[in-house]
């Protein structure tokens, strides 16, 4: 018995495909980490990605150029070096690789709303393999035929990434199995099978076009199947024994015999509702009247995803086709549609100049823009509701809402604490949309006794004149706001000089430039009537400048 | 039996009525008033002692307390003060409850903003503080009454240098505040006629000191408080630190 391959039984009729009119589109990327990345680097030079990858640096995936020099995928690290010694090369990152096919794949639904992704992910290798699958049954037309659909795609890959351009294999089949194997093998980088044709296109390909697995490749060799139609030579259940299932699958769903779906990229669910009336309204109650349905309708398709919006916007069209837009943050993320109708209710009678409707509002459109996860709050058993404070988070989130939405988010603030010694830099006031439970970072500084500081501090510090006994010491008397105080008694000087660090850093904060750059010597005073007082003399004299100016800048109760 | 009958019947009596209504209200006027809901205690001693001896409990937490200023300039004083009843409020709710601050624009342009590393002298924490920087009166009002229907704020202290809440306003708020059982302070550079439940009035002392007086406190129609107030020294640290630390500088006035 030689070793020659199984004797040739007589060839099976193909089953002639049924004429589904399904076109599916396969692109390849052969490229495609390399060349999405966002480093720079240049094009016409080799360039890989480097990843740790069976133990070694490997290159994860190279550009034309470093394919022409001789390198390839999964090659290490050294030896690629050894090859071309300026190879250009940066860390991968597949999930980001990952997340621009996805965002590719919705960019290309202006083609077709049907786009999946490839059913194989890696390479024999092992490696990331990036691939779409369009199914464009009754799309090409609409850009003038299959073939000036492929180029439109062609060209439009070709500007991207200003002028680097994405290497792009396609191929246009009437089943998945065919049009994936013809992108990756067919001898042009674009492919069209005339339909009902796929079998006559695909037999001469090798093997591996059947999506077949690594060891099922390595079978083939060894028995010297070079091409699908040597496989297909074979009686199915010969093959069957001999393979296993899946090889026979595969070459039926290449030869279109066995159907096969395709697993579509599904949007992210948008929660978006929208009414449109048939005579436009100009009152306001009845706006929102309509605002209150759809914001329970909102609310209903939030917690069926379990969703809770943490910013809404609502778009009212009027009938010249102005959009009229309010923006809503939210505190916490909420799907209470009486709770989101009271911050509309409270945003629309506070519209500057009241609510121009023109001559009528003719579309309410509602849109959740960000929505998070929220959890269903455990319903109470037993507690009578005064006993037990509920979710004390949620009901602060409640309010910040509503003062938020009626006063503006730049108005409800907290203090966050601010590693800084000077006085008005140590504590910054933040939205209490951004600063949730008011805890920082950053602490305060532990040095400052707080009772040496006053419990107002003016926004910004007011010159005021002052006469003092001598240049360097404490105020005598001093005029601010056009009151002279005379000063009965004076704590100080607490001196607090400019951080040296302060220009290094490349703050931006207001007030650095002129009240940071000099020493400040600060006084405690009261005067005659009891009034308390903190002020500071600007500058130390002679070293930092002749005429001193005094500023008030805060108060003691 | 005969004994007791005769009693009842001597009570009955419309002079002997009369008579034990006289002492009822005799007694009552030397007895303190009692109070139901929560209250505090102010941590002055003579007030304290005020309102041990005219209201069981303190100053109660569910109403509306007015503290306004002697003059325009004795606002920060006000506000002290306003700090230091809010710190005993804040004491009465949870460890996470806010206090909500809100000032008018105008408030924040004379007196300044709140500067949280000074707060906890006053007993406030800086992370217990939601502020609203600058709003107009109806708003801040508004946000008053909005902070009593959320339970975990456990104080508002509204400031106003330029306008008092006229008296519907104020019976507005007071009644809410009642209702709600927590407390909502107001600090008033003018006074109007109000329906708060105390109204104290303060000028700056010299040495660190408050002049208090407590205007109106509304429990108590019979004792009126006493007008004159009282000098207060409030023991802040700073107070403690003029005994060993000498001022640069003290004259003679």
């Amino acid at each position: 018995m030689t070793s020659a391959p199984l004797p040739p039984k007589p060839q099976e009729p193909f089953a002639s495909p049924v004429l589904t009119g399904r076109r599916i589109v396969a692109l390849w990327f052969p490229h495609w980490a390399a060349e999405t990345c966002r480093a720079p680097y240049q094009a016409n030079r080799p360039f890989a990605l480097i990843d740790m990858h069976k133990n070694a640096q490997r290159l994860i995936s190279l550009n034309a150029a470093a394919g022409e020099a001789g390198l390839y995928p999964s090659m290490t690290l050294p030896d690629a070096r050894a090859l071309v010694p300026d190879v250009q090369t940066a860390m991968a990152d597949p999930q980001d690789a990952a997340a621009r096919l996805q965002k590719c794949a919705y960019w290309l639904q202006r083609y077709t709303p049907w786009i999946g992704e490839d059913t194989m992910q890696h390479t024999a290798d092992g490696l990331r393999d990036y691939g779409l699958l369009l199914d464009i049954s009754g799309c090409a037309h609409l850009f003038g035929g299959e073939r000036a659909l492929l180029v439109d795609i062609a060209a439009r890959f070709a500007t991207y990434l200003d002028g680097r351009g994405m290497t792009a294999r396609m191929a246009i089949a009437g089943s998945i199995g065919a049009a994936w194997g013809l992108a990756r093998f067919a001898a042009t980088d674009l492919t069209i099978v005339p339909e009902g044709q796929d079998a006559e296109a695909v037999l001469p390909l090798p093997p591996a076009a059947l999506r077949l697995t690594p060891p099922h490749i390595d079978l083939c060799q060894r028995l010297g199947l070079d091409t699908v139609a040597a496989l297909a030579r074979f009686p199915r259940a010969d093959l069957t024994r001999r393979f296993g299932p899946e090889p026979v699958l595969r070459l039926e769903q290449a030869l279109g015999q066995a159907g096969e779906s395709l697993n579509p990229y599904l949007p992210p669910p948008q929660f978006l509702v929208r009414q449109n009336l048939a005579q436009g309204v100009t009152q306001i109650e009845a706006l929102t009247a309509l605002i209150d349905t759809l914001c329970v309708r909102l609310a209903a398709q939030l917690k069926a995803e379990g969703q809770g919006a943490q910013r809404l916007d609502v778009a009212l069209t009027r009938s010249d086709n102005l959009v009229l837009a309010l923006a809503l943050p939210l505190a916490h993320p909420s799907a209470d549609a009486a709770h989101m109708l009271r911050l509309f209710e409270e945003r629309l009678s506070r519209l500057a100049g009241g609510l121009d409707a023109g001559f009528g509002i003719e579309s309410v459109q509602l849109v959740a823009a960000k929505t998070t996860a929220i959890t269903a709050p455990q319903d109470t058993i037993g507690l009578s509701g005064r006993l037990r404070k509920t979710a004390p988070i949620a009901a602060l989130g409640g309010l910040y809402d509503r003062l938020v939405s009626r006063l503006g988010a730049q108005v409800v603030v907290r203090p966050v604490a601010h590693a800084s010694y000077i006085p008005e830099r140590a504590v910054r006031f933040v939205s209490v949309l951004q600063a949730q439970n008011g805890a920082s970072d950053e602490t305060a500084n532990p040095l400052v006794d707080a009772a040496a500081r006053p419990l107002f501090m003016l926004c910004a510090p007011e010159p005021i004149e002052v006469i003092a006994e001598i240049p360097e010491g404490a105020p005598y008397r001093f005029r601010w706001r056009r009151v002279l105080h005379e000063v009965t008694t004076a704590y100080g000087p607490e001196r607090i000089a400019p951080e040296w660090w302060g220009g290094l850093v490349g703050d931006n904060d207001v007030g650095t430039t002129r009240h940071n750059s000099r020493t400040r010597d600060y006084y405690r005073i009261e005067d005659t009537q009891g009034h308390r007082f903190w002020l500071y003399r600007d500058g130390l004299y002679d070293r930092e400048t002749d005429n001193p100016r005094w500023f008030m800048h805060g108060v003691f109760p | 039996m005969q004994r007791a009958l005769n009693k009842s019947r001597q009570t009955k009596s419309p002079k002997r009525q009369h008579q034990l209504k006289r002492l009822h209200r005799l007694v009552a006027k030397h007895e303190p008033i009692v109070q139901r809901g929560a209250s505090i205690t102010t941590g002055f001693a003579e007030i304290d002692a005020y309102f041990d001896a005219h209201v069981t409990g303190g100053v109660p937490c569910g109403g509306l307390h007015e503290v306004a200023a002697e003059s325009a300039a004795d606002m920060p004083a006000v506000l002290g003060f306003a700090h230091r009843l809010a710190a005993r409020f804040m004491a009465q709710g949870a460890d996470d409850d806010v206090l909500l601050y809100g000032q008018t624009h105008a408030a924040c342009r004379d007196g300044g903003q709140p500067y949280a590393p000074a707060l906890t002298a006053h007993g406030v924490s800086p992370h217990s503080l939601v502020y609203l920087d600058g709003v107009t009166v109806p708003d801040l009002l508004w946000a008053g009454e909005q902070a009593l229907t959320c339970p975990s704020v456990a104080c508002s202290l509204l400031t106003s240098s330029e306008a008092a809440p006229d008296f519907t306003h104020s019976r507005r708020l007071s009644l809410a505040a009642r209702t709600a059982e927590r407390p909502i302070l107001l600090a008033l550079g003018k006074t109007a006629a109000s329906a708060a439940t105390t109204r104290w009035r303060l000028a700056a002392l010299p040495h660190n000191g408050w002049q208090v007086t407590l205007e109106k406190l509304r429990l108590s129609h019979d004792t009126p408080p006493p007008l004159d107030g009282w000098a207060l020294y409030p023991s802040t640290p700073q107070n403690a630190e003029t005994r060993h630390v000498m001022p640069l500088m003290r004259r003679a006035v």
